[in-house]
């Protein structure tokens, strides 16, 4: 998997893409392009083998924003030229342009940077950001949590597993299930309080402090490729920009 | 002889207890020995080891009296960066030492080396060479937050080791162990005073602190009630009164003693016993 070219590429690489694409949607007006924007994305989580990772969330996190918002735009935006009228429901031209305009540009965002954590590890991301001069108490705070949601979902597993024993309906409906899960809040949030303090005396142990340079066995690397991206980028907005207001 | 820690007169209080956790507690300690600190639960063990480390009053508050002098220097002189070099401490609870942001036992080792600011290729001869030491070379892929009791306490101790502090205060590190894995962490202990740090180790299992401590010191009721090579504490009458385990050894020839049985001295390790009992000859030949 990590053969691959684009996902070998520098987290910056890819994260300055995905700025890349939403300055771009902003700049160029229409839908037409902004919808076109998609099928590209598509095409590089092909090449860099996460489609399905990608559509799947794509589907679950953006499609039902995005026909929320289109209807609300299609019926509610004001407008003269309508199209069709059912009661006190009325559908303009206008609010179809925009609604297309708006979730055109919400798919484009939203689905860029969905690809750009489908694409890069938040470790590799977060080392990118400390490179750049993110404290390392930054860095360590997106790190730790990310490590310790999964052991708090083991630990909330475990006290799940204790009521069943004890007889608590665990199984079935939404509301059954909440129920269930709703008592075993109050251990999970006191015991991660209790070791946040633990935490940092653990951390003062493995002299996080100390008053010297950190280093790190972590090193990410860039080759010409993260070095010519970011340029190329730079001159297409620029390109966009004199495009779209001058000429 | 330095001395690498010495407490004057060092009473402390947690912010919320009423009471003084320790009172008065005055000791020194030359570079280089193996102190063992010894006393029932609540004690004080652990705050004792705290207010070495520099946890006390740097990160726990309350009122702290007295002077801990570390290495020359006065606690209050530390910033508590500085001291992470300086002294190691292997927590008690193995559960909380995990650094929650490495997803394995060899990038968790390296962690300490990292915040110093070693070389990324010293770093990883030196934590290599711990995990052989520590005997956790086959866990160096595994997730820190997947281990066991046990294998959590040797990684936290090779952790700590890694970073060749000067003075190591180890609290408890047997207590999720087997009888093998405890023979080993004193086997690492040994080897650690045989590279001239000074080591304070709490601990519980008498038979062992009697055949590789220099000196004992008893905790009770957050008093240092006694203080001496460990021979010399044991055989002392006194330390009956604390209701502390005694080397196995020691428990049954002072029981002899009490029947009658004349001893030349008290036995501490189990091969004493013989001779204490003026039976050489026989025992050897067994
Ligand atoms: N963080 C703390 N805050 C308040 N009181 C504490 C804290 N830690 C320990 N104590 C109290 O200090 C006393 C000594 O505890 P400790 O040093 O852990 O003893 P030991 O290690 O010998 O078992 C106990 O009465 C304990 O309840
Ligand atoms: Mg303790």
């Amino acid at each position: 998997m990590k053969q691959n070219f684009l996902l070998q590429l520098h987290p910056l690489t890819k994260f300055y893409f995905s700025l890349f694409i939403l300055v771009a949607v902003l700049i160029v007006p229409g839908y037409i392009f902004s919808f076109a924007v998609f099928p590209i994305l598509v095409l590089i989580a092909i090449l860099a083998g996460v489609t399905k990772e990608f559509l799947s969330i794509v589907l679950k996190a953006l499609l039902s924003v995005l026909v929320i918002v289109f209807i609300m735009q299609m019926f509610f935006y004001p407008g003269d030229e309508v199209l069709w009228k059912a009661g006190i429901f009325s559908i303009t031209q206008e609010g179809l342009d925009y609604g297309l305009l708006l979730t055109s540009r919400i798919l484009a965002i939203g689905a860029v940077f969905i690809l750009f954590f489908r694409m890069t590890e938040v470790r590799d991301f977060v080392k990118s950001l400390e490179d750049k001069g993110l404290p390392p108490m930054g860095a360590y705070v997106v790190l730790s949590t990310l490590q310790i949601i999964p052991e708090m979902r083991r630990q909330a597993n475990t006290i799940m597993e204790a009521q069943k024993t004890r007889g608590v309906e665990t199984e079935g409906s939404l509301f059954v299930r909440a129920k269930a899960f709703i008592p075993t809040l109050t251990p999970l949030i006191l015991s991660s309080i209790a070791s946040t303090e633990e935490r940092a005396i653990t951390l003062e142990s493995r002299a996080f402090s100390a008053p010297v340079k950190k280093t790190s066995l972590h090193q990410l690397t860039k080759n010409s490729a993260d070095r010519i991206l970011p340029i190329v980028y730079v001159v297409i907005l620029v390109g966009l920009l004199v495009w779209r207001f001058f000429l | 002889m330095t001395i690498m820690i010495d407490l004057k007169n060092v009473s402390y209080r947690y912010p919320v207890s009423d009471d003084f956790v320790l009172k008065n507690i005055s000791f020194s300690i030359e570079k280089g020995k193996f102190s063992a600190i010894v006393g029932n639960n609540g004690s004080g063990k652990t705050t004792l080891c705290n207010t070495i480390r520099g946890f006390v009053p740097h990160f726990y508050k309350g009122d702290l009296d007295g002077e801990v002098i570390i290495d020359q220097t006065k606690m209050a002189d530390y910033q508590l960066g500085q001291l992470g070099e300086k002294v190691g401490y292997v927590f008690q609870n193995p559960f909380i030492q995990v650094s929650g942001v490495k997803d394995n036992v060899f990038e968790e080792v390296a962690y300490g080396l990292e915040n110093l600011g070693v070389p990324v290729e010293e770093i990883k001869i030196r934590v290599e060479e711990v995990l052989k030491l520590v005997k956790i070379e086959h866990l160096r892929d595994k997730n820190p937050f997947e281990l066991s009791g046990g294998q959590r306490q040797r990684v936290a101790l090779a952790s700590i080791i890694v970073m060749d502090p000067e003075i190591l205060v180890i609290d408890e590190p047997t207590s999720q162990l087997d009888p093998i894995g405890t023979e080993q962490i004193f086997d690492i202990i040994r080897l650690m005073k045989e590279r001239g740090k000074t080591i304070i180790l709490v601990e519980h299992k008498m038979d062992l602190i009697a055949e590789y401590a220099d000196d004992l010191l008893v905790m009770h009721e957050g008093e240092l009630v006694m203080q001496g090579p460990v021979r010399e504490v044991f055989a002392d009458p006194e330390f009956e009164k604390y209701q502390i385990q005694y080397p196995h050894v020691t428990e049954i020839a002072l029981q002899l003693q009490k029947l009658g049985t004349a001893l030349s001295f008290i036995p501490i390790r189990d091969e004493e016993l013989a001779k204490a009992l003026n039976r050489t000859g026989v025992a050897i030949h067994d």
